[in-house]
């Protein structure tokens, strides 16, 4: 085996998936370690049913890029699995992987490793105001996202929810849990509120927000969702939740009338933040990595994403900084290009 | 006579700290209370209503989106900038297009009531629409509003 043809990728996500089909298609040989079972990350573990802005089927998007990675002779997909360790050699890195379920253990030759190990989404239940994990019908938006793709939205009394309101902000850009803002759940929250509105045609969506952050060509959502579907916004915090038995009151304030607003809502949507996952700390922990204040892997130049600082390691996708999955894919791509060069260099076919 | 009345109304809920943030309807004071052979005029029977918002009405904006000047209220996303570039609200502070499409928007009735008489004050001068961002054609909502909260 060519030693100095073969990249390690960690993370079997958007930016993993990308990058291994590109150093594949170079004719290089890709070693893919992915904690969970599944390939396909946080869009397929927890079931996005479209992306947002255009409301493209995750399985357009991803359905290539796994197929791709499934079936191709040079990649090596290792499912269930974490990188154990690592030793820097002169040309090269000798990594151990550890598959979780059988305890086995596997030893790689590679030139250069990609990190590609994402996100989590923040747990709410540490924020006590909304009462996550104790009142019915708060749930969180990658629990909608299961919802929405069964084609089916309900209580957990399976009753139809007519008025549903989503809090903004859950979990960011808040200095009590998270200080950065998450980039996507602005955007993501409004075409779940649009899905909604076609799933329950009669519903009544209010969108209680601090400010709406859809950037660039995202903006669209959110003026489709005012103009075309009656989407209401109301510009405040929530402080309180309260189970009624039946409803869900909920308290805040409309700073756009500067007056409290005391309303039932049938079902509560958070859209909670992204935040680095243990699969981050745990590699950046193995491989050395530099961290930043906030947890995300941190690159060597913070404009340059794929740049770890370290020789022969590149960063890609949502443990850098929460992005979106057309940033992480595009991301996926740079590292794998990086990770290319640096092993063509090493290999003196390049200089 | 009117003299009296402004004393009236100066000395209505006297007592309550930071007075100046509650507005005079929802004070109750009452002249002459009597709870089981004991007084409980004047202050010692004050209540203060709550200025809590119960619930949004949409049935309005419904109205107003069927009038022709008003069909476009929905888009407005609050930038406010009608409001800025209004002479009518330079001078009177209780006239602006901004509140009064989010308050038509979201159904706030009592807002409403308490505003009404103001609305009329719309010259019609077009400014705001010209400047709207996002055409939700303020003058016209004005206009379409004036026509509505007559009936309201």
């Amino acid at each position: 085996m060519e030693k100095n043809k073969s990249v390690l990728v960690i993370g079997a996500g958007p930016a993993g998936l990308q990058a291994s089909k590109d150093i594949a298609e170079f004719g290089y040989r890709v070693i893919l370690v992915e904690k969970n079972s599944e390939l396909g990350g946080a869009p397929i573990r927890w079931k996005y049913h479209t992306l947002a802005p255009d409301f493209v089927p995750t399985e357009k998007v991803l359905g290539p890029l796994i197929d791709f990675v499934k079936n191709n002779n040079l990649i090596t997909v290792y499912t269930d699995s974490i990188v154990e360790s690592y030793e820097q050699k002169e040309d090269f890195f000798n990594i151990k992987i550890l598959n979780l379920k059988s305890k086995g253990v596997y030893n790689e030759k590679v030139s250069a490793i990609i990190v590609a190990t994402g996100f989590e989404h923040f747990n709410a239940s540490v924020d006590p105001r909304y009462g996550y994990g104790i009142n019915p019908n708060v749930i969180g938006i990658n629990e909608l996202e299961v919802m929405i793709s069964n084609g089916k939205v309900l209580r957990h009394d399976g009753k139809i929810p007519k008025r549903i309101g989503f809090i903004f902000c859950v979990g960011s850009r808040d200095r009590s849990t998270n200080p950065w803002c998450c980039t996507v759940c602005c955007g993501v929250s409004i075409k779940q509120a649009i899905e909604i509105k076609k799933i329950i045609p009669d519903s009544q969506i209010y969108m209680i927000y601090m400010d709406i952050r859809t950037v660039g060509l995202w903006e669209k959502l959110y003026w489709q969702s005012m103009e075309n579907y009656h989407i209401n916004y109301i510009r405040g915090r929530v402080g309180e939740i309260y189970w009624t038995g039946e409803k869900l009151l909920v308290k805040g304030e409309d700073t756009l009338v500067r007056g409290p607003f005391e309303a039932l809502f049938d079902m509560i949507v958070l859209a909670v933040g992204m935040e680095p996952g243990e699969g981050t700390k745990q590699i950046a922990k193995v491989l050395g990595l530099k961290v930043n204040e906030y947890g995300f892997l941190s690159p060597r130049i913070p404009n340059i994403h794929y740049d770890s600082g370290k020789d022969g390691i590149f960063l890609a996708g949502a443990c850098v900084a929460p992005m979106s999955v057309e940033e992480a894919i595009g991301e996926g791509s740079a590292a794998a290009l990086q990770a290319i060069k640096y092993s063509m260099r090493k290999a003196k076919k390049m200089p | 006579m009117t003299e009296n009345n402004n004393e009236k109304e100066e000395r209505k809920g006297k007592y309550i700290i930071e007075r100046e943030y509650v507005e005079d309807e929802r004070i109750i004071e009452p002249e002459k209370l009597d709870i089981g052979g004991v007084d409980a005029s004047g202050r010692w029977g004050l209540i203060v209503l709550p200025r809590v918002i119960k619930d949004f009405d949409h049935s309005l904006i419904d109205e107003v989106k069927k009038l022709p000047r008003g069909k476009h209220i929905e888009r407005c996303w609050q930038c406010g900038l009608c409001t800025s570039v209004c002479p009518v609200a330079h001078k009177e502070p209780n006239f602006n297009p901004r509140y009064f499409i989010y308050i038509v928007k979201m159904g706030y009735k009592s807002e409403i009531k308490k505003l009404k008489k103001y609305v009329y004050l719309c010259q019609g001068c077009g400014l705001c629409s010209e400047a709207c961002p996002k055409h939700v054609d303020p003058s016209g909502v004005m206009m379409a509003l004036n026509i509505l909260f007559d009936k309201v």
